[in-house]
């Protein structure tokens, strides 16, 4: 069907004038109105109130991650962890949120309180606190724990419970040197010791990174870091401390105290004599880092005991702030007899006296400016005796001569040259001095002002200063200064921490080894040396020979002070008891000052630095050096032997090295053959010990039980030892034609050990006419 | 804006063979120009959907959805210059047939449909799924153009006027309801009370549309609960941030921190899963947030261009249905961008409106290239 074309349909024609009006009307309103309006409302949206939504966008897109830094590890010298930290989470509620998203409290309670164990009620209401963003729930929580809070997020779609990573402390060792690594508060700040005086180096600085997120909280595509601040880990700290010095010093100051049932705590300083690094620093009673609020159960009873809950938290914020009390640092007290050594020193060094001065004694000796006379400890006096007898006597009348020799001025010029004393321009002032080093809780030393001690009219503060009393330092100050008297007369800083390493392990801090002055000259030190070593070595005359260690050379001092405002106010005399002690003698390495606080009368030893501090000296070097890598000299001139190899020899053949080693046998079983020994090849057994072979029978495996060797003598102990298929070794050298008793044994007695084996003694002389008191 | 003077006075038939003449570059140009920044603003904006694949669609892909519109967008532009060569007594002749055929398959719909949240809109095989309410659309513009100008003066009646629009209307809202298809029910009414309004019916009865429709809301708001909800949360989005205002407020963060001049193509961080619907619906809202408050605006003033250009060809155009058509299309452009953007800025309550040649939709984009073409080809037949 042909169409006419669409111009010529009958009704085709143009829009009419109303439609074109209607049409103008409709353009404006859909072309220009609509459009203003638009505009405008994007303007109001994207202009006006652009903050407030960008604000809003941005809280639901970026995650910001407050990267908390690791904080820096402590380790000892030869790197062994002391303090290290690990990743915990804290759990925290948004109330406001578990409103917001209309989320089940009472099932946020429950779960929360089953998980991290904690009240239900309590969690209840902090859900209720919907004005807050942020309640803390737990601390620290391990990572097993974080873990099932997580799973029960994801379970329930929880929004309104948060967990925020932070770190949290661990000490490896608990205990070991808990005074010098101290510890960190709930928000990783260091409260004491190194973690305190370091928190700067080893906090480091937190970053933060902001990211962009998608809706389910995972990272974009790309370009997710919005902003990055960059936190920076902490620094490890190294100190100079060697955990396994540490660890023998802790042990025999323990059974010190154990022993001598001190009442008032101890403490033991290891020095490196050259450089004044701190090897061991202890200080008992100790505490658990991982647990410093702890306190002991006798505290506990106290506080049951207490009348009040205000009585009870006295009680134990007395006993927490006794147990984080680094006595070796920040107790100061009379050296007594141990500053002989300082007296002594500067005597020689400006020539007052010299080795071949003599020196009478006559029980007493009297002073200008004091009515009765110092008394020795020895009250018969020791006589006549020259320099090295005076030191090995530790004759007080002596050393008063030695001090009023000296003279006040000099005296006080080098007690300030040693370190103990600094002054002020101020004669009337008491004086004090610190030795600076890098620990924060350092006490000073208390000293009469420069007015009292050198006045002319009364010499009895000089006098009595020179034999280590009236005044009162801190133990390390004493080992610095005993220090650079023995090291060629160098007065070191003494210091703690070697190095600090940026968190790459570049080094950030190298410690120099720092010399405050030269005090004596390298001569004059060679002489304190050799005196003192007689204190040690001398058998017969030396105060000090309980410290003595077999095939070491070994010098040192006793001290023992009256702590003179006890006796004041109670009437009872209370002793510090305390040996300082240097090895080896002729080229020292180390000092080590053991004090022991109160001991009791109960422990049956007579109170004094030689029978009490003296050995356990001993004991620590006899740990230490082998340690340390110094080897034994005069070995052969010992009283100890080497077993020898025995095994596939003819008995014939056995004898007689045995004979050589001076030995002497048993025999087990039949035949000529040595199939077995008891003790193996190489172990150091008492010389005269009697050994066992085992012909053609196997070694029977047995186990011994240990048995009390305390107060025993010498052979004695080697008797009831041998009688066990046990051996002796006695680390103190033999004083021939002298009593000497077992004062500590390196096995526990009651505990097992197999047969075969070998115990070391240390032997102590009782000759109090020789000991004494000083 | 020039017109006859002699056309003015609406009463000298046209005699002339229309020439079939260039068509409006203009118009063809803003479309283009359009075209292109909805497919880049499809692939910016679909990529992390996409690329995340929450709803298990494409595979993890990130260039899915971008690739199936690039085909479209191409498909559409051949159709579009298609249309463009058809005369316009083309689509006059075929307009009944065009809305009887949309009628059916509208009735198919609820019985065959492809149900997609909650509501069954599309019919089709596999993922090739066409909107029929799309296409009734249309149908209603050439639909209704024909029987205007064929009434003519009897326009003015209630008979002629009123009652056989009215009943399309009814056919066809009725159908949507079914589905339920509530926001082209609104623009198809909108459409065609326009196309009325061009029409010649007389005043007072929009008057009287408006009090019904007014009356028809109350009745809505107190009876349906769904309703008042979604008013509650148009004038406080805030109140229910994540629930029935997180779309809405979602929108608001993205356009919001658009600022003046946006994040930079691409940056935008709403289209991460926090935006619903951001590839499709509120795509807007990712090109303000992007493009910021300048790129927007540049926008709105390219699509008011188009509009003003459709309204000037309907203007110039000899004929009258062409002059019909051209306006009906270019007002349910201009319906379709304003209410899509409305929506997205919570101008007016939320609910699903395209935004044309932005929006994700393969068929959509189709139709819509068509009717441009329709206009393009009216274009030719004015007098240039």
């Amino acid at each position: 069907m042909k169409k006419i074309p669409m111009c010529s349909v009958p009704d085709e024609q143009g829009p009419n004038r109303q439609m074109l009006r209607r049409a103008l009307l409709l353009m404006a309103v859909c072309g220009a109105a609509a459009f203003a309006l638009l505009l405008a409302k994007l303007c109001q949206i994207q202009l006006l109130e652009h903050d407030f939504y960008e604000q809003r966008a941005l809280e639901q897109q970026l995650r910001e991650a407050p990267s908390s830094p690791r904080r820096g590890s402590i380790t000892d010298a030869r790197g062994r962890l002391l303090a290290v930290s690990a990743s915990v989470d804290n759990v925290y509620l948004s109330p406001a949120e578990i409103r917001q998203y209309g989320e089940d409290r009472e099932l946020i309670a429950r779960e929360l309180s089953r998980i991290l164990d904690l009240d239900y009620e309590e969690l209840l209401e902090k859900t209720g606190q919907t004005g807050s963003w942020y309640v803390t729930a737990a601390r620290k929580v391990e990572r097993e724990t974080a873990d099932a809070i997580r799973a029960f997020k994801t379970a329930y779609g929880i929004r309104g419970v948060r967990l925020e990573p932070d770190t949290r402390r661990y000490y490896p060792n608990d205990s070991l040197a808990c005074h010098l690594i101290g510890f960190v508060g709930m928000d990783n700040t260091g409260l004491e010791g190194i973690e305190a005086r370091y928190d700067d180096s080893l906090q480091g600085s937190a970053g933060r990174s902001l990211r962009s997120t998608n809706a389910f909280g995972t990272e974009l595509l790309f370009d997710s870091f919005e902003d990055y601040e960059p936190g920076e880990d902490g620094c490890d700290v190294v100190l100079s401390l060697d955990a396994a010095v540490q660890f023998m010093v802790e042990k025999h100051l323990r059974q010190a105290v154990e022993d001598y049932d001190i009442q008032n705590g101890a403490g033991a300083i290891c020095m490196d004599v050259n450089t004044g690094a701190i090897l061991a620093m202890a200080s008992l009673d100790g505490y658990d880092l991982n647990h410093f609020l702890d306190v002991s159960d006798e505290v506990r009873q106290q506080m049951a005991a207490a009348g009040s809950e205000e009585e009870a938290q006295q009680i134990l914020d007395a006993a927490r702030a006794r147990q984080w009390r680094n006595k070796a640092l920040s107790d100061t007290y009379e050296p007594g007899s141990t500053f002989k050594i300082i007296t002594l020193s500067m005597a020689l060094e400006e020539g007052v006296v010299d080795l071949s001065s003599s020196f009478y004694c006559g029980g007493s000796v009297s002073v200008k400016g004091r009515t009765s006379p110092i008394r020795c400890w020895k009250t018969e006096g020791h006589g006549g005796q020259n320099l090295t007898q005076a030191v090995q006597h530790s004759c007080n009348a002596a050393f008063v001569n030695i001090g009023l020799r000296m003279g006040p001025e000099r005296f006080y010029d080098y007690c300030e040259a040693f370190g103990f004393l600094q002054k002020t321009g101020d004669p009337e002032e008491n004086l004090t001095a610190k030795t600076g080093i890098d620990l924060a809780g350092e006490s000073g030393s208390i000293w009469w002002s420069e007015d009292v001690f050198c006045s002319p009219r009364n010499q009895s503060q000089l006098a009595a200063a020179s034999f280590g009393q009236t005044f009162t330092i801190t133990p390390l100050q004493l080992v610095t200064a005993v220090s650079a008297c023995v090291n060629g007369g160098r007065l070191m800083r003494p210091y703690v921490v070697q190095r600090i390493l940026n968190p790459d392990g570049s080094v950030k801090f190298e410690h120099e080894p720092e010399m405050v002055r030269q005090v004596i000259r390298p001569e004059t030190s060679e002489k304190v040396r050799s005196i003192l070593e007689q204190v040690v070595g001398d058998n017969k005359e030396g105060t000090g020979r309980n410290a003595a260690v077999a095939g070491y050379r070994i010098g040192g001092k006793t001290g023992t002070s009256e702590k003179v405002s006890l006796e004041a106010s109670t009437g009872k005399k209370e002793y510090i008891v305390s040996f300082i002690g240097f090895a080896p003698a002729d080229d020292p390495k180390i000092a080590l000052l053991v004090f022991l606080d109160t001991p009791s009368d109960r422990s049956g030893i007579y109170i004094s630095g030689g029978q009490m501090a003296a050995p356990v000296v001993g004991n620590m070097l006899a740990d230490i050096l082998p340690y340390l890598g110094v080897e034994p000299e005069n070995a052969e001139e010992s009283d100890t032997t080497a077993m020898p190899r025995l095994e596939q020899l003819e008995l014939t053949e056995a004898a007689a090295r045995l004979k050589e080693a001076g030995l002497q046998a048993r025999t087990v079983g039949e035949g000529t053959l040595v199939t077995g020994q008891l003790p193996k090849a190489g172990r150091s057994i008492a010389r005269g010990s009697q050994v066992i072979l085992y012909l053609g029978t196997e070694i029977p495996e047995t186990e011994q039980t240990v048995p009390n060797l305390y107060g025993l003598g010498y052979e004695q102990a080697r008797e009831l030892l041998a009688q066990r298929g046990l051996f002796l070794r006695s680390r103190s050298p033999l004083l021939h034609g002298e009593e000497q008793r077992v004062a500590y044994q390196s096995a526990a007695a009651g505990s097992s050990l197999p047969a075969g084996d070998v115990i070391t003694v240390t032997l102590i002389s009782a000759d109090d006419s020789i000991l004494g008191r000083y | 804006m020039r017109y006859d003077s002699t056309r003015l006075a609406g009463s000298s038939p046209v005699a002339v063979k229309a020439r079939r003449g260039q068509m409006d570059g203009g118009f063809l140009l803003l479309v283009l120009v359009l075209l292109l920044m909805g497919l880049i603003m499809v692939l910016s904006s679909s990529y992390p959907r996409a690329y995340y694949d929450p709803g298990k669609v494409t595979g993890g892909k990130a260039l899915y959805y971008f690739l199936r519109q690039l085909v479209f967008a191409l498909l559409g532009t051949g159709l579009m210059l298609l249309l463009s060569r058809l005369p316009m007594s083309f689509y006059r002749r075929w307009a009944y047939p065009f809305l009887g055929m949309t009628l059916v398959l509208l009735a198919l719909v609820p019985l065959i449909g492809v149900k997609a949240n909650g509501s069954r809109r599309w019919l089709g095989v596999g993922s090739l799924t066409v909107q029929p309410s799309e296409l009734a659309k249309l149908a209603v513009i050439l639909c209704f153009s024909a029987m205007i100008c064929r009434f003519r003066e009897k326009m003015r009646s209630f008979r002629w006027g009123i009652l056989p629009f009215l009943g399309i209307l009814g056919l066809i809202v009725g159908l949507l309801v079914l589905e339920p298809h509530f926001s082209a029910s609104i623009i198809i009414l909108a459409l065609g009370g326009s196309m009325m309004f061009l029409g010649g019916v007389r005043l007072f009865w929009f008057v009287g549309a408006l009090g019904a429709a007014g009356a028809g809301l109350a009745v809505l708001l107190t009876f349906f609960p769904y309703a008042s909800s979604r008013i509650s949360t148009w004038l406080d989005p805030f109140s229910s941030p994540s629930a029935e205002g997180y779309q809405i407020v979602q929108s608001l963060y993205s356009i919001g921190s658009g600022g003046l001049s946006g994040l930079g193509l691409g940056a935008g961080r709403q289209k991460y899963l926090f935006l619903p619907e951001e590839h499709n619906d509120f795509i807007f809202s990712v090109v303000c947030e992007e493009l910021g408050f300048l790129g927007a605006a540049l926008i709105l003033v390219l699509f008011a261009l188009l509009i003003l250009r459709g309204y000037r060809i309907a203007l110039n155009c000899r004929s009258r249905f062409s002059f019909l058509v051209c306006a009906g299309i270019t007002t349910l452009l201009a319906l379709q961008v304003f209410l899509n953007v409305a929506v997205v800025t919570n101008l007016l309550p939320c609910t699903g409106i395209s935004l044309p040649f932005f929006s994700y939709g393969g068929t959509a984009l189709l139709i819509q290239l068509g009717e441009m073409g329709i206009v393009l080809s009216a274009s030719r037949e004015n007098m240039n």
